[in-house]
């Protein structure tokens, strides 16, 4: 038996009675938290092991602190928009969208400002293992939201040609499932890679010199 | 047999009330990370703090807790998997690479 899937003029007659790009989405999301996992592995397995180059006593948590802060808010930005196309609402929709993009617009430029002071205090991928595997997790974390942005911007202005309407919600909600999915990516990120990495870091830099100062002598 | 996948999403106060738990929490974290404890205790503290903000971001605004329990599992399942292979990846090179 088929079903017609939240009414939706947009969505498909499925034997699931689940519409197929929700799946679609959800599967991509599953297979993309495989992705940032292994990341996170290698970035532990490498923690402590880089014989030269700046270390995590680079990160300025305060910083890091008030960009997570940024994007949990582009986060409610977002149910927010879905919550107004739900209702029929393209003003609000409109509003909370771009919203949404400009948050996250906020913290690609502090994870830019951030990667350049790296840079300039000498930490690039080419550096040590500890700038090859955080540049590596974080650069692809920042490729997503990059790719979120430019997703809510079309769909921002497909609105102003009628294409996001109340009936075809789902469009939206989809946008704001990979949304809110490089939020929690994030939140692992900044809870495991910038806060528990980084502490006792001091002790870590005391060993690291006693490493460093056994193979010199 | 009638399938209702017609979630009923959460009002906006609760995804307001969610944004001020969220918030607290980040706090609660960036507090934590300046106390001068244990550091398996602040490791764990910052673990349950992660994983906490996680399920909620993923139960209400992403509205699983709500929805279809097949979506559920399409993104539990590799999940666990996920963690599964951290785990051994840890467990693996953690050691090697001493």
């Amino acid at each position: 038996m088929q079903y017609i899937v939240n009414g939706s003029e947009s969505d498909h007659r499925t034997s699931t009675g689940l519409n197929n790009r929700k799946l679609l989405m959800w599967a991509f999301l599953g297979s993309d938290s495989m992705f940032f996992g292994p990341l996170i592995a290698t970035h532990f397995i490498h923690r402590g092991k880089s014989l030269h180059g700046p270390i995590e006593d680079i990160f300025n948590i305060p910083v890091t602190t008030i960009s997570t802060f940024v994007l949990l808010l582009s986060s409610l930005a977002m149910v927010l928009a879905l919550a107004g196309i739900q209702r029929g609402d393209l003003r609000s929709f409109r509003i909370w969208t771009a919203t949404t993009a400009l948050l996250g617009m906020v913290f690609i430029g502090f994870q830019m400002v951030e990667f350049t002071e790296f840079a300039a205090e000498g930490l690039t991928p080419r550096t040590s293992l500890f700038g090859s595997t955080f540049l590596t997790l974080t650069g692809f974390h920042g490729a997503h939201v990059t790719v979120g942005i430019l997703w809510l911007w079309s769909i921002f202005f497909a609105s102003f040609r009628g294409k996001i309407k109340k009936e075809n919600s789902l469009d939206v909600e989809i946008a704001g499932l990979y949304w809110h999915f490089v939020d929690i990516v994030w939140i692992i990120i900044f809870g495991v890679v910038y806060l528990v990495g980084t502490y006792g870091v001091e002790d870590r830099l005391i060993e690291h010199a006693s490493v460093i100062g056994r193979l010199i002598g | 047999m009638a399938h209702d996948t017609e979630e009923h999403h959460p009002a906006t106060s609760t995804y307001l009330k969610i944004f001020v738990i969220l918030s607290v929490m980040t706090l609660i974290e960036f507090g934590v990370f300046y106390l001068e404890l244990n550091s398996a205790l602040m490791t764990w503290i910052i673990f349950a703090l992660s994983l906490a903000k996680f399920v909620l971001v993923v139960g209400f605004y992403m509205h699983l807790k709500m929805d279809d329990w097949r979506f559920r599992v399409l993104f539990v399942a590799p999940f666990i998997i996920m963690i599964l292979i951290m785990i051994v990846l840890l467990a693996l090179f953690s050691n090697l690479t001493r």
